[in-house]
């Protein structure tokens, strides 16, 4: 089990010299005990400590980045079961898979695909991960070739996908200076695939049955000086994917075996249904996820899955209150109030800026709740409006004194005109028509 | 953490519909619930059912379904006979989009239709009532009547306007779907005040409110685990199957602006990836519109 602070400061030097960049070492300690911090940032404790604090206060599942440069991805890292109980950190890294068999249209147009995928979300820019290349050919040459067409690394992160360490030396020799992640170090060939990911650097995947084999290849490979492993339990189902990923995260979490505290591997492609392995691996554990070509539709709905379930639960993705203005509102334009639930902020500016209405918009803080949410819980008050306007000096950027509010906030209409003196207007409830009632019930 | 126990169920058996043996007119009853832990792990026994949503007056019903069923929208019996024989739905719900008119007042053709639909289709049903407390209490008398005997699934029982589905399930032997906003102690409340107006527990269903994929969807999902988690950890309250019914999903932005070829690959795969995903975090009935998405959960489910 993970180590309380005051147990883990009893380990510590205690001369509170702050070269770890902490002011004391309890400080230290508590940062340690919510593996936040790293051991090796203290320069003075001795070896058995320092072994002893690394193993229970490292974080349970290691962080293992793949790929290098601007779109490397980092996973691992994560400290929970359940969402709820505080947070994933790492989104799984989504990559796309292409065979060696493949022609080099057919491999550039998954590549391309890739590359250009993003779906732009509450001020978010979601995108695919990488590509993962097969070797289906049982030539070592031509997997390097496919290799360098997916771009080498240089530009996305690549999964190589083999069982011939022969094939791995070609692919290495044009990907390995970019971090490419190896698949897969099974009982038979761990050894010489060992060799390869620590001559490079390489992530390395481990693939077996059970979470006891797993453990014991992964014990291994991290003697054999591979620090940077993933797990790939080879389920034969989803529900068996669901089961051995639960098992395993569990034991991570809870210190039980600490061989088994790495990110997860899920060929999605492997089980038949690939959306809904997809959204299996996003919501049970997978820190990266293999699929084949998904469609336009799925890849959507995939990445906001995704992003729903990897959104902080005590922190609704959220934008600065204050008063924006849309399309260069001059003093006669409209000023309508809304929530700073970034969801909120993004829907109706996307409406406004289509219908190129200039018009100022006011953000009051409900600390990230939606108008709906907030007016039922009591989140948007009359005294929280005329504040607002106080503050931000709206009655200094136009001439007139109209407020237009939500449809949902329409109970709050008549408290509203008392608390500011502003006239206020109820606008309609949804965004979307908001540009016709401006239109046509705007006239200052 | 001991999350299976050999001897106790975490989450009550409901059965839902009636056979002729049973009392009722169907070809099938379904159990649900019976899980003994976590969703999806091992010896979670519990069944998952696909409903497909149809309802009485398609005015307000996304016109990606509209288009896809055609004529069907204008007939509820062949909407549903269609869903359970040709789209493969395990079972339907009817939903009573006719009272959300102002003045609704046609209670006549509620127990007709309720009829109907009862007469076209084998498996158990369930019913979206009306949510005006106006109009409750007649709506589910009728509806409720109409099917006696039949372990309807009645909805939607809230906090503010449970008496009258409490009422119609108590009178005519049908079950409640118990609705809550996304929070678990609010769904216990509602379990409670159930309880003290004497519907039983094995009659009651969980729906702790499905916000659609990209608004709101990944505090249902938290909702449902933390249900789910109660319940094992031996709470009563929250020991019953929960429903999903992401409702307005196929409302959202993505799917009503997609290019038209698109609409329905789109409705598809939002629904399928809303629906799925309330399956893993707990969900024993989900409820969706779009035929297509039935074909695509049941293949999921049965493989
Ligand atoms: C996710 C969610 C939550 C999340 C919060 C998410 C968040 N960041 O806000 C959580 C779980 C925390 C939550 C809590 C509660 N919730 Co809630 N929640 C939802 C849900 C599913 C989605 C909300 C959402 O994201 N909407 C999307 C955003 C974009 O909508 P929006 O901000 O309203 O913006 C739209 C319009 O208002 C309009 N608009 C926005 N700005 C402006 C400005 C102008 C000028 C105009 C004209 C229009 C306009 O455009 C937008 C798009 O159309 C809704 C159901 C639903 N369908 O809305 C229930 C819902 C809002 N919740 C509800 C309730 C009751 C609650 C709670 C009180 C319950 C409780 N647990 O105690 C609490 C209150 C919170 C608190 N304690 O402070 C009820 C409200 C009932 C009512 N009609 O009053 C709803 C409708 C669910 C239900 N049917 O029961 N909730
Ligand atoms: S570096 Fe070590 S000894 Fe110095 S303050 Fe930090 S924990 Fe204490």
């Amino acid at each position: 089990m993970a180590m309380k602070a005051l147990d883990i400061y009893k380990h510590l030097p205690k001369t509170n010299c702050k070269k770890c960049g902490y002011p004391t070492c309890l400080a230290f300690a508590m940062k340690l005990a919510t593996g936040k911090a790293d051991v090796e940032a203290c320069p003075d404790l001795d070896p058995g400590a320092k072994a002893l604090l690394g193993g229970v206060t490292r974080p349970p599942v290691r962080a293992v980045t793949i790929g290098a440069g601007e779109r490397s991805v980092t996973i691992g890292e994560e400290f929970v079961l359940f969402r709820h109980e505080k947070t994933f950190y790492h989104p799984p890294g989504i990559m796309v898979e292409v065979s060696d068999t493949w022609t080099e249209v057919e491999v550039r147009s998954v590549v391309d695909e890739v590359r250009e995928t993003v779906v732009h979300r509450v001020g978010q820019d979601l995108v695919l991960n990488g590509v993962a290349v097969r070797n289906e050919s049982g030539s070592a040459d031509r997997f390097a070739e496919t290799v360098r067409l997916a771009g080498g690394g240089s530009s996305l992160p690549l999964v190589l996908i083999s069982d011939d360490p022969t094939a791995f030396e070609a692919a290495l020799a044009i990907a390995g200076q970019y971090r490419p992640l190896i698949h897969a170090a099974t009982a038979d060939n761990w050894e010489p695939l060992a060799a390869l990911a620590k001559q490079y650097g390489s992530p390395l995947v481990v693939r077996a049955g059970t979470p006891a084999d797993l453990a014991a290849i992964t014990a291994k490979c991290a003697e054999a000086g591979v620090a940077d492993l993933l797990i790939d339990p080879a389920p034969g189902s989803l529900q068996g994917y669901i089961t051995v990923a639960t098992e395993i995260r569990r034991s991570a979490i809870e210190r039980t075996e600490p061989a088994l505290g790495y990110p997860i591997y899920l060929d999605a492609g492997a089980l038949g249904e690939t959306d809904a392995a997809v959204a299996t691996g996003i919501l049970k554990y997978a820190g990266i996820i293999v699929t084949p070509r998904f469609s336009r539709a799925s890849r959507e709905a995939a990445l906001t899955l995704r992003q729903n379930i990897y959104t902080d639960p005590q922190h609704p993705i959220q934008v600065t209150p204050g008063v924006y203005p849309i399309n260069n509102p001059e003093r006669d334009a409209p000023v309508l109030l809304t929530v700073n639930f970034s969801l909120t902020y993004f829907t109706i500016v996307g409406y406004l800026e289509a219908s190129r209405m200039p018009c100022h918009l006011l953000i009051v803080d409900t600390e990230g709740l939606s108008v709906l949410t907030s007016v039922a819980g009591g989140k948007l008050t009359e005294t929280m409006v005329a504040d607002a306007l106080k503050k931000f000096g709206v009655a200094d950027l136009v001439d007139h004194r109209i407020l237009i509010i939500p449809g949902y906030a329409a109970p709050l209409s008549g408290k509203i005109e008392d608390a500011t003196g502003w006239k206020v207007m109820v606008g309609p409830r949804d965004a979307a028509d908001l540009p016709e009632y401006l239109e046509k019930e705007w006239k200052t | 953490m001991s999350e299976n126990s050999p001897d106790k169920l975490a989450i009550r058996e409901v059965r839902l519909g009636a056979t002729r043996a049973e009392g009722g007119t169907r070809e099938v009853s379904y159990v649900i619930g019976g899980d003994r832990g976590l969703p999806f792990c091992g010896n979670d026994a519990g069944r998952r059912l696909v409903a497909l949503e149809i309802c009485d007056d398609p005015a307000i019903w996304p016109p990606v379904v509209r288009n896809y069923v055609g004529d069907l929208v204008n007939n509820p019996e062949d909407w549903a006979q269609a869903a359970e024989r040709r789209y493969g739905a395990d079972l339907v719900r009817l939903n009573f989009t006719s009272t959300k008119k102002r003045g609704f007042n046609a209670f006549a053709d509620i127990a007709s239709t309720t009829e109907r639909v009862l007469e076209a289709t084998t498996r158990p049903l369930i019913i979206e009532g009306s949510n005006d407390p106006q109009v409750d209490s007649e709506v589910f008398r009728r509806c409720g009547e109409a099917g006696e005997g039949e372990r309807l699934l009645l909805g939607t029982a809230e906090a503010d306007r449970y008496r009258s589905v409490a009422a119609a399930a108590l009178a005519y032997g049908h079950l409640v779907i118990a609705q809550s906003p996304i929070d678990v102690n609010l769904a216990k409340q509602l379990n409670i005040l159930l309880r003290e107006t004497g519907v039983p527990e094995d009659r009651i269903v969980i729906d702790p409110y499905t916000g659609a994929l990209g608004y709101g969807f990944e505090y249902s999902y938290s909702v449902m685990e933390r249900i789910r988690l109660a319940a094992i950890a031996g709470d009563d309250d929250l020991a019953m199957p929960m429903i999903s019914a992401p409702t307005d999903t196929l409302s959202i932005r993505e799917v009503r602006e997609a290019a038209p070829e698109e609409q329905d690959a789109m409705a598809v795969a939002w629904e399928f990836y809303t629906a799925y995903s309330a399956f893993v975090a707990g969900a024993s009935v989900v409820c969706v519109r779009h035929p297509l998405t039935v074909e695509r959960l049941k293949k999921v489910l049965e493989a």
